[in-house]
């Protein structure tokens, strides 16, 4: 695609923000920044900028403001702050794809918050009636980013979501992220991604995987 | 955010709230800024742009760069490469930004589920389209017919606003003249009154 794409990083300040954000900025993409902290939000820019002199990126102050502004929003703030979030972009997100990246996680990290029945990518879509969602990104580490290939293997990233086409949209998403991606199935399969992603950090504890690690799915 | 689209679409064909609200869940409100693309020609045309509030052109470049624009689009008029939109072909079209925009798109999804859903929708595109091919007929025929002065004269007062806020070597792109012709033929107009 030659038009560039405009991307809302809501939530650009924290560790899989501020990552998502610059492995997109290498790509042909706007990236537009929002995070709860001003300074934090420089921050994160002048280390895009200083690794990319030539990335469109932005920091902006509403979160609103950004998503409007973008054709694509990515929520990377936490399960609990999704419904927040979700209120105040909700107008101008209508139609957009969303993306979830979130694992509702409960604070041990030995579960999940969710029921079974359900998802933190089911309950955004709730929320945002008129949006794509889509979960994306929510069974790689923020280490991954920097560090894609692990153990010689580029780690994969599943992608799972009810429009066709917004799938394809945030599939490309992925590979420039640096990932394989694999399209899991609608936004149901976000129930499994979620856990899967609970079981990787409890091994990740365990094993101390030192938050470098992944899913590969091995295959003829 | 979207008032002058709901005016205008009531301008041509009355609303219930109820269908005021069906339609508001298919548009995508956007932003885009000064000089920012909408549309780059290769790719396909996923929107129909409805102008919220600013300015956008539609365009064509040719092999030495220059910019040959076909529309203008301010507020409450509709721009998109309508060929590319309807078949799924390559845009042959570039629409960028002449203003900060705020626009509603309505992506060929949620097209065609309006036009199944409600039949006031289709009557605001047939309304929509028929107003745009009459003015490309008039375009058309002042290109072939009028000599340029008069030409000039007649698209600053059919459209006043473009004249007044577009700068003058996109009004020659669109008249296609180069920027100095142009000159001459405002200079000429200018001096006679």
């Amino acid at each position: 695609m030659n038009t560039k794409q405009t991307i809302a990083v809501i939530g650009a300040t924290g560790n899989m923000g501020s990552n998502i954000a610059k492995n997109l900025s290498r790509g042909n993409n706007r990236v537009l920044l929002f995070g709860n902290e001003k300074e934090k939000a420089e921050a994160v820019l002048n280390d895009i900028k200083n690794s990319n002199s030539s990335a469109d990126v932005e920091a902006l102050e509403c979160p609103a403001d950004a998503s409007w502004e973008a054709d694509i929003i990515i929520l990377a703030v936490p399960y609990q702050a999704e419904r927040e979030i979700a209120e105040k972009i909700k107008e101008v997100a209508n139609q957009k794809i969303v993306i979830s990246i979130a694992n509702p996680l409960n604070e041990n990290y030995d579960g999940l918050v969710t029921a079974p029945d359900t998802s933190a990518a089911e309950q955004l879509q709730k929320l945002l009636p008129n949006s794509k969602v889509v979960k994306a990104f929510n069974t790689t580490f923020a280490a991954d980013f920097a560090t894609p290939v692990i153990d010689g293997k580029q780690a994969d990233a599943f992608v799972a979501g009810n429009d066709e086409e917004a799938v394809n949209t945030v599939t490309e998403l992925v590979k420039t992220a640096g990932f394989n991606p694999i399209v899991a199935g609608d936004l149901k399969v976000s129930r499994t991604l979620e856990n899967m992603q609970l079981l990787l950090i409890q091994l990740g504890i365990k094993y101390n995987y030192n938050w470098l690690a992944g899913w590969k799915i091995l295959h003829n | 955010m979207y008032e002058v689209f709901f005016q205008k679409f009531r301008d041509k064909v009355s609303l219930t709230k109820e269908e005021e609200g069906l339609i508001k869940q298919f548009l995508t409100p956007k932003k885009l800024r000064k000089k920012q693309y909408l549309l780059q020609d290769g790719d396909v045309c996923k929107h129909i742009a409805f102008v919220e509030k600013g300015a956008l052109k539609a365009y064509t470049v040719d092999e030495s760069g220059t910019e040959h624009i076909v529309q203008f689009a301010l507020e409450g008029w509709t721009i998109s490469d309508l060929y590319s939109f309807l078949t799924g072909e390559p845009a042959t079209y570039n629409i960028d930004a002449v203003e900060d925009s705020e626009l509603i798109l309505i992506s060929k999804a949620a097209h065609e589920e309006l036009l199944q859903q409600l039949p006031k929708y289709e009557t605001y595109i047939r309304l929509q389209i028929t107003g745009a091919y009459i003015a490309l007929q008039k375009r058309l025929t002042s290109i072939i017919s009028l000599p340029l002065e008069e030409r000039y004269k007649h698209f600053t007062t059919t459209y006043p606003d473009i004249a007044q806020r577009v700068p003058q070597h996109m009004i020659a792109s669109y008249m296609g003249l180069t920027p100095e012709t142009l000159s001459r033929i405002r200079s000429r107009i200018f001096s006679r009154k």
